[in-house]
């Protein structure tokens, strides 16, 4: 349905009292304004007025219904996430130890791990699992904050990415 | 689901060294409903629609970002073009709704929003003509409206006497923004064969066939397919450069339909489009004039270069369209002067001229972008170049842009800084020669036979 607003105008118009308005209503910032000059009350169906959900149009609900564009791994809702940590930086002992550390204490565990060192610099490729319900940023936070300008340096990227970009 | 050592070191390479980015997701809102008998209703109402329905979009960016890794540099908001939201008021100055889109923008928090526009193609309406006029004004006044206006369309021609118009309204605005080096005329474009869903400023704006509110993405990444090529060496042939090109459009453009299937579904909208542009910044290596170099012209601007900007637009296209069904937009290679670095350094050495420019915009998308001109031009001679940009997209069949800023008080061979993604640009000479008589005679120059195909 096209949008229904209430203006500063109409609430002048209406001049005293309360103003009841349909479901979907938007009620400008104007409006607002103006009936608290007034006194005036805005009321939706059943209490004050709130500003409802944006409406996106009926394309929205089919756009909802469309098939992704790859399918995903698993179609389990609590199935983990897949992630991908990457580390670069000079070689030294204990590199590895602090970022499974990290990982496990940020509800993460090992799949796949390949390391090289070259000329005292190492190139780390963990392919990781997150727990259902344990939060990507938290993770991704706590692992880049680790190693530093003269040290090593991670990056953790959701496995979705290297998904799209490298499967047809 | 594995992936060798190899692809993940490319991906990470990708968004480490080679800045690839989403450049934009850029939120359409349609804006029909809020048309008002009261130019101050009207505002009211289009300012409430965009915050209503933009509130999310900056967070969800974030998100994005935060969730995947995928840096999102631009957000934007693009609306109906304002000359048929405003068409019911009937006022002649419609700045006030330019700077209602501007404060909406602002209390989202996005970086720019597109939509001050009119259709101009085959004529005024009253509505159209005060866009038009209000051009000046409303761009001066606010921080991140943009303007576009179409002038020309292959089944129409080209509408001279709004060419004429919109040269001196470039110059007005450029005048009126001269403190700035005249950058009003950095968010003022003209096209032929305008998009309807393009995500990119200063175009941006949801045409008439879109839904009520559409998630459309413009990727970047010269960055990445200059690695490719450098990595390709130049030894490989033609065919071979064509097939790297592709490959990594590829990979480039699923990344922007992973941000753009994720932000519409965070938001609760449609997907529109991804637009495939390559899309350049001013940082180093994220040139489209490297690419061209690459490919094979000694400089940006020689001999070579529009077959090698022909073969890359080309390339860019086809890995995009097997990449995702939904390619649209302007979708090819931009070739901004100032924002490329490549570009500006070729204007240096004088290898790159405006005819050769012009030349180049007959093969790739969009235009003559971000050229500076001095800023004494004749409304005469940028109408004259505007014109020559337009019968390119008319008669080709493809959409052309003309964003020309003529710069207050700078003469050919200047250089004006304006920082951030606009970059810098050197004043380009014109050449002494104008075409006033065409600019006197007005009319409108009639669709070519290959309009007409029904």
């Amino acid at each position: 349905m096209a949008t229904r607003f209430l203006t500063a105008d109409d609430v002048r118009r209406a001049g005293a009292g309360e103003i009841v308005v349909a479901e979907g209503t938007l009620v400008t910032p104007q409006a607002l304004e103006a009936a608290r000059e007034l006194g005036i009350e805005i009321r939706g169906g059943a209490g004050p007025y709130r500003e409802p959900a944006p409406d996106r149009g009926p394309d929205a609900t089919r756009a909802a219904r469309s098939l992704p564009h790859l399918p995903e791994p698993s179609e389990d809702p609590l199935a983990g996430t897949g992630v991908v940590v990457t580390a670069v930086g000079r070689n030294r002992r204990g590199i590895l130890a602090e970022i499974t550390t990290t990982l496990n204490a940020n509800g993460a565990g090992v799949q796949n791990v390949s390391q090289r060192v070259v000329e005292g610099y190492f190139h780390l490729i963990l392919v990781v699992e997150l727990d259902p319900g344990a939060p990507f940023e938290g993770l991704k936070t706590a692992l880049e904050c680790l190693g530093g300008p003269d040290d090593y340096a991670v990056r953790v990227m959701h496995e979705r990415v290297f998904r799209y970009m490298h499967r047809i | 689901m594995g992936f060798t050592d190899q692809e993940i070191l490319e991906t990470v390479r990708m968004f480490e060294l080679e800045t690839l980015d989403i450049r934009t997701i850029t939120l359409g809102i349609s804006l029909y409903d809020c048309a008002d008998p009261d130019l101050e209703r009207t505002c009211e109402k289009v300012y409430t629609k965009v915050v209503h329905h933009a509130r999310e979009l900056v967070a969800v960016a974030r998100s994005i970002t935060a969730d995947f890794g995928i840096p999102i540099v631009n957000k934007r908001i693009a609306v109906s073009p304002i000359s048929m939201v405003a068409a019911a008021c009937g006022e002649e100055d419609l700045t006030p709704l330019a700077q209602a889109l501007d404060a909406a923008a602002g209390e989202v928090g996005v970086d720019f929003i597109g939509g001050f526009s009119a259709y101009l193609y085959k004529g005024f309406t009253h509505a159209d003509r005060a866009v038009l006029e209000s051009i000046p004004s409303a761009l001066s006044s606010t921080r991140s409206v943009c303007s576009s206006i179409a002038l020309a369309s292959t089944r129409a021609g080209i509408n001279m006497d709004a060419v004429v118009r919109f040269a001196e309204i470039v110059l007005e605005t450029a005048r009126r923004t001269s403190a700035d080096g005249g950058l009003g005329c950095a968010k003022l474009v003209c096209f032929c064969n305008a998009v309807e869903d393009n995500p990119f400023v200063a175009g941006a704006h949801i045409g008439v066939g879109e839904p009520e509110t559409v998630l459309n993405v413009g990727v970047s990444g010269p960055g990445v397919v200059r690695s490719a090529l450098q990595r390709l060496g130049p030894e490989a042939d033609l065919l071979a450069v064509a097939e790297t090109v592709k490959r990594t459009a590829f990979k480039i453009t699923r990344m922007g339909e992973l941000v753009g299937r994720e932000a519409a579904r965070r938001l609760g909208t449609s997907f529109g489009i991804v637009d495939v542009s390559l899309a350049p910044t001013p940082a180093a290596g994220d040139s489209v004039s490297d690419i061209l170099e690459l490919i094979g012209a000694e400089r940006t601007g020689a001999p070579g270069t529009t077959a090698a900007l022909a073969l890359l637009t080309d390339a860019v296209k086809k890995g995009g369209a097997m990449a995702s069904s939904s390619v649209g937009g302007l979708s090819g290679a931009f070739i901004p002067v100032s924002e490329d670095s490549g570009m500006i350094a070729a204007v240096r050495d004088g290898a790159l001229s405006l005819a050769k420019l012009e030349a180049m915009t007959s093969v790739c998308s969009v235009g003559l972008d971000m050229i500076a001109v001095p800023g004494d031009t004749p409304a005469s001679t940028i109408a004259g170049i505007i014109a020559d940009e337009m019968a390119v997209g008319m008669v080709n069949q493809k959409t052309t842009a003309v964003r020309i800023i003529p710069v207050p008080g700078k003469g050919p061979g200047e250089t004006v800084e304006w920082g951030g993604l606009l970059g810098t640009a050197i004043v380009q000479d014109p050449g002494p020669f104008g075409c006033r008589v065409l600019f006197e005679r007005g009319g409108r120059i009639p669709a070519p036979l290959s309009g007409q195909r029904n």
